[in-house]
């Protein structure tokens, strides 16, 4: 803030010795000696000052008259001395009268008539100089020079008015010239300033400023009536506008511009809504001139333009709020406040109408200027200070982000590990139950195998209990057989056929004989031979079948004859089938061996054929009805040669269902305990390691036909 | 000596049990169920002996078979092998006395049958002696039925003895009644 007042010392200091200390600008105006006709209904229409009746003159007693703003034209009168004032002008030091009609009336004789004004641009005044419209007092000899001022303006209108030779009008001229140029200086090289930062910057803030100051000069230009000067516009309809245009222009951007800096949506929303009200009424002030209202309009301007005062306390309340800037823009608009109030103060003969009252405003406007220059740089140091905050922040921030995602990165990667030891645990004992169902599986089929061993175990001990049984109690029966036998040989042997008691002893030989009934011994011996024959062969018979059967632990393959492992299949099977049904077989003579796993493939003759036993006994037959058939050939289709081996029931058969599940393991259509219901399944398993097919036909009530096709 | 009947779908096992036993009993052997029936019914048949694996019909379901008509022959089951379902059904439906497993033991054999003979019977004889008691108690209602007659007609007794003899009788004669019901 102290920064702020300094630069504000060099700038005052400069205004004060405008102000003051310049001897051009102390004035004197002919206000006091000015008289100004008061408007009656006969004189309101009059063109000429002979077209006056009953004019009463007043004296406004002011060194300037302020005839404020109506639509109206007013007259006024000087009267002037026709020796002394000759070759003087009449200056009307006011820049923005529309439209003047100066006459000089010589002992009521009018002898010059001059019009300049927005309508009469060509025809300014005579010297053609400066900003202000002069005229001249003609050298002529007459006893009353009577000067008649008739003057109209849509706004504001006030008559300076001075008798000054032309060398002052000239050195007054150039005076203002300097100073107006000094100040469009200003203007233009804020404007050009502001116009590359915002190129540069690419801040709007710059944009309204540049904007705003443009309306400012342009104001300035046209209260001055530099615009005339410049014939920067030619059109009378906008000339006539011209002041209200840029009051308007500036009172919207000053809105604009300041509602932007101030932030005041953001810092001070109440303001900011009063602002945005302040639109209003500048756009009925638009409208208003459009349609000729001039003077309302600028009533009304003037009237909104008051409501700059209110920056004063949004700019407080943002600068307070810790906002720079914001103190600069304070400042810039209290001068140019102070501006206004003195330049105001000064069109109601409060202070005086002088040079430096009037350059109160283009002064205080240009200091304003300046100062918001000053606001702006100010506010692109914060940006900039803000910005960095801002990185530093950022940087902070992203700092904190990359350590918290250290961190995290930490936590996942401890996360993935205890996952990933749970996951190996799981797999751990995945693996496990899966060996436990495999070692369980192993059991089942083990447990499957024992059955179907136990189940032999009992037909074999059947089998071989029976030969062993009267094979050994035969030996013991002929054991007894040939002691009678013995007996009588003896008897035999000891006949002495020279011995007198010989006929005696050959009878008693015959009762011996007799007695011991040794033709029927005889008989029963040559029957127990037989089936001692019989039983040896038998016993031999099922330990060849066993033999057979009984590699069923072996995996490799070897050349077998299906024939052959069918026949010790069925030598196993029989005592147990015996009373179950009488098994056919039908055996084709030319089978050749195979490859062949055979105590597997028995298995799987001995699963089928015991199911095919048991399914005929599931029907109301009896046994002698029941039939189970097996029997091979050998087949050539396209070729190739395979062996068939058929094995058919008439039991219940099977229903489509069950055809659909028999080889699903555990499938079982037995009551639970009589069955694994893996039989099948194994079967399977070893039919596909023997590359055969499977071919089932069953139906309901008539039976099974099942049909092994093995490579040959 | 003991007439025994020997049942097995197996002819040497026949062969080899007469061989045995011809000398110490009576020996039938067939292989066939019916057969074994009608030599039951000509013959006082005291032990039966059956296989239980045959094709056409199993020892128990034989011995089921003749049970109602011929309930006093001792039975025994014969068998290669039989598992624990076979067992426990010989015992509970063929009522058998023994079970003997092949190859048998020939003099154990005989013991056995000897035994069964002896249960035999006794069997018939106290079945005898109860038929033959049984007669006796029934002459003996049939006499106390007619001496009731009697008495009714005997005026020489009062009306009041008359009736207490009468009573007294009757008394009797359903006494008897009990074992007459065995």
């Amino acid at each position: 803030m102290i920064s702020i007042i300094r630069q504000f010392h060099f700038i005052i200091i400069v205004f004060s010795i405008i102000a003051f200390s310049n001897n051009a600008f102390s004035q004197k105006y002919l206000g006091l000696e000015i008289e100004l006709l008061e408007l009656t209904d006969a004189n309101v229409t009059a063109l000429t000052p002979n077209e006056l009746f009953d004019d009463v003159w007043v004296k406004p007693n002011v060194s300037v008259p302020n005839l404020g703003n109506s639509n109206t034209w007013i007259w006024a009168r000087l009267n002037l001395d026709p020796v002394k004032d000759a070759g003087l002008h009449v200056e009307i030091a006011y820049a923005t009268i529309d439209s003047l009609q100066v006459f000089m009336v010589c002992d009521g004789v009018t002898i010059s008539d001059q019009l300049v004004g927005v309508n009469n641009t060509n025809n300014r005044n005579r010297l053609n100089i400066g900003n202000y419209p002069s005229f001249l007092i003609p050298s002529i000899d007459c006893s009353n020079l009577t000067c008649y001022i008739r003057a109209w303006s849509g706004k504001q209108l006030l008559l300076p008015v001075r008798i000054v030779s032309s060398e002052k009008i000239l050195s007054d001229g150039h005076v203002r010239d300097v100073l107006f140029a000094i100040y469009l200086g200003i203007v233009m090289s804020l404007l050009l300033y502001n116009l590359f930062l915002f190129f540069s910057v690419k801040d709007k803030n710059y944009l309204h400023y540049v904007l705003f100051i443009i309306a400012i000069g342009g104001t300035q230009l046209v209260l001055n009536g530099y615009d005339r000067v410049f014939h920067l516009v030619s059109i009378p309809w906008i000339s006539l506008r011209m002041t209200h245009i840029f009051g308007i222009l500036g009172g919207v951007l000053t809105i604009l511009f300041s509602r932007n800096f101030l932030h005041l949506k953001k810092n001070a929303p109440f303001y900011d809504k009063l602002f945005g009200l302040l639109y209003i009424p500048y756009f009925v002030a638009t409208l208003l001139l459009v349609l000729g209202f001039y003077n309302t309009s600028y009533d009304l301007i003037n009237f909104s333009a008051l409501s700059i005062i209110i920056l004063i306390p949004a700019s407080i309340k943002v600068w307070r709020s810790g906002d720079v800037s914001a103190g600069y823009f304070l400042v810039g608009w209290s001068v140019f406040i102070i501006a206004v109030v003195i330049f105001a103060l000064k069109d109601f003969g409060i202070i005086p109408y002088n040079e430096a009252t009037i350059y109160a405003l283009p002064m205080g406007s240009a200091i304003e200027l300046v100062v918001l220059s000053l606001a702006l740089g100010s506010r692109i140091n914060q940006l900039k200070k803000d910005s960095e905050l801002a990185k530093e922040k950022e940087l902070n921030t992203s700092l904190l982000n990359e350590k918290i995602q250290r961190e995290q990165n930490v936590k996942l990667e401890q996360n993935v590990e205890e996952r990933t030891s749970e996951l190996t645990k799981t797999n751990a004992s995945l693996s496990e139950t899966l060996q436990n169902l495999r070692s369980t599986q192993e059991q089942l089929i083990q447990s499957e195998k024992l059955a179907s061993i136990g189940q032999l175990t009992a037909g074999i001990a059947h089998e071989l209990n029976n030969p062993i049984n009267y094979v050994s109690s035969s030996a013991v029966s002929l054991k007894r057989d040939f002691i009678d036998v013995k007996e009588i040989l003896s008897l035999i042997v000891n006949l002495d056929p020279n011995s007198e008691s010989l006929k005696e002893s050959i009878e008693s030989v015959k009762s011996k004989l007799l007695e011991l009934d040794i033709s029927f011994t005889v008989s029963e011996i040559d029957e127990l031979l037989e089936g001692v024959e019989d039983g040896a062969q038998r016993t031999a018979e099922i330990v060849r079948g066993l033999r057979i059967f009984s590699r069923m632990d072996g995996n490799q393959e070897i050349k077998a004859n299906i024939n052959e492992l069918l026949s010790s299949t069925l030598i196993i099977l029989r005592s147990n089938l015996k009373h179950v049904v009488d098994v056919d077989v039908d055996l084709s003579e030319n089978l050749p061996d195979i490859n062949c796993q055979p105590g597997k493939l028995n298995q799987v003759f001995m699963n089928i054929i015991t199911n095919a036993a048991h399914a005929t006994t599931d029907t109301d037959l009896k046994r002698s009805e029941r039939s189970v058939k097996v029997s091979t050939r050998v087949v050539t289709t396209d070729n190739v040669e395979v062996i068939q081996v058929e094995i058919s029931d008439n039991g219940v058969g099977m229903s489509k269902e069950t055809q659909a599940q028999i080889f699903i393991p555990f499938f079982t259509t037995k009551e639970v305990g009589k069955g694994t219901g893996l039989g099948l399944s194994i079967v399977q398993g070893i039919l596909e390691d023997h590359d055969a097919k499977v071919e089932i036909s069953s139906t309901m009530g008539e039976g099974t036909i099942f049909i092994l096709s093995f490579p040959t | 000596m003991i007439n025994v009947l020997y049942l097995d779908d197996e002819e040497h096992n026949l062969t080899s049990f007469r061989a045995a036993f011809r000398r110490d009993f009576t020996v039938f052997v067939t292989t066939e169920p019916s057969e074994a029936l009608s030599i039951l019914k000509d013959h006082p048949i005291e032990v039966v002996i059956s296989d239980q694996k045959m094709p056409s019909i199993s020892g128990v379901e034989f011995f089921e078979l003749i049970m109602p008509d011929y309930p006093n022959p001792v039975r025994m089951l014969l068998t290669g092998h039989a598992d624990i379902d076979a067992v426990i059904d010989a015992i509970n439906k063929g009522r058998i006395y023994k079970y003997i497993s092949k190859p048998w033991n020939e003099a154990e054999l005989r013991k056995l049958v000897e035994e069964a003979s002896y249960l035999y019977k006794t069997r018939t004889e106290s079945e005898a002696q109860a038929t033959d008691y049984s007669i006796k108690l029934y002459s003996s209602q049939e006499k106390l039925a007619v001496l009731s007659k009697d008495l009714a007609s005997c005026d020489e007794l009062s009306v009041d003895s008359r009736k207490a003899y009468s009573q007294r009788i009757d008394e009797l004669i359903e006494m008897l009644e009990v074992p007459k019901m065995l």
